[in-house]
């Protein structure tokens, strides 16, 4: 197994990790920070592919701006996912 | 029960689907002639060293001109929305 | 929820350099990885930062909704007379009329891989900068409206 290999398939475990964090988290704070790190974990592995246009433009939108617009957002409501 | 039957059914689909998707080569498209023909005389004819600059800005900058206006309507709308509330207003609810 | 001093210093701290990267990525889009819409985008994350940490009164002071309304509505119209004009020159609308004449932004590019020049490009660099304001300043728009929406309990 080449290190380039290794290298790509650390990151798809973070990108899985942190996918399910998002989901579990009930700290909304939390959750959205976690979104932010799948979104750099994916903009990580669009430079490995060797893209690295797409790989500014989802460092930008996804780790940047998306995450802003949540914690507005949280800012505005409530930071607590209230429990059923 | 039948929400994991169905996880469980949606789950060996997918697996299949990428299973099916291995098989395909990465990186060599069917027919490359476009991309040959960009690749060979982009850089000749826009006098641009980024290629996918040159197809996004000169080849195809009529689609460029039509994503802009799309987010400049999406914008639009935002400001739309909040159009009321920061100049002392309160909600028409309250 | 009001954000922590630590937080202030930091995005302060980030800012100028999240606008020079993007300013970079946008005057180089025609030479690196990047453009308009890639580099309008980083600038937008820098101002994001800082509209974040603060509230909507202390954010009207340095960052004001006329001038990004302006800068969003200037580059849209940079890009529309930009392919105008191409009109005027008998090209056809947005043809590179100005790529390798000699002019400003028209040096002969050299052929094959070579790092390049900042004045190659004839028209696509205008097209850059026009796209990185219009992102730039309509994404930091969204936000700060959103942030408009607001009701702060304390100022």
């Amino acid at each position: 197994m080449t290190p380039y290999l290794f290298f790509q398939g650390l990151v798809l475990a973070g990108l899985i990790v942190s996918g399910i964090l998002v989901v579990t988290f009930k700290d909304l704070l939390a959750a959205a920070i976690a979104s932010g790190a799948f979104s750099l974990l994916l903009a990580l592995e669009f430079y490995l592919l060797q893209a690295p246009d797409v790989a500014i433009a989802e460092a930008g939108i996804g780790a940047g701006l998306t995450t802003a617009i949540f914690i507005i957002a949280i800012r505005g409501t409530k930071r607590y996912e209230e429990e059923e | 029960m039948r929400t994991a039957l169905f996880c469980v059914i949606l789950l060996v689909l997918a697996g299949g689907l990428l299973l099916m998707a291995t098989d395909l080569s990465f990186g060599h498209p069917l027919r490359s002639d476009m991309d040959d023909y960009f690749i060979r005389h982009g850089q000749y004819q826009t006098g641009v060293n980024n290629i996918v600059t040159s197809i996004v800005f000169d080849f195809r900058g009529f689609d460029t001109l039509g994503e802009a206006t799309v987010l400049f309507t999406a914008v639009l709308g935002v400001g739309l929305m909040f159009r009321k509330l920061h100049s002392g207003e309160e909600y028409e609810n309250d | 929820m009001k954000m922590t001093k630590i937080v202030r210093t930091t995005a302060d701290a980030f800012y100028p350099f999240c606008l020079v990267f993007g300013l970079y990525v946008v005057t180089h889009g025609h030479l690196t990885p990047g453009g308009g819409f890639q580099g309008g985008a980083v600038m937008a994350t820098g101002t994001a930062l800082l509209i974040v940490s603060r509230s909507y009164r202390e954010i009207t002071g340095r960052l004001r909704q006329t001038m990004l309304k302006l800068c969003e509505a200037f580059g849209l119209m940079l890009f529309l007379l930009a392919g105008l004009q191409s009109l005027a020159n008998a090209r056809p609308f947005l043809g590179n009329w100005l790529t390798q004449t000699g002019g400003f932004v028209g040096s002969v590019v050299s052929y094959g891989p070579n790092p390049g020049s900042l004045d190659t490009g004839g028209l696509v660099p205008l097209l850059n900068v026009g796209v990185g304001l219009e992102v730039f300043g309509g994404l930091t728009l969204i936000i700060l409206c959103m942030l408009s929406g607001i009701k702060e309990d304390r100022p």
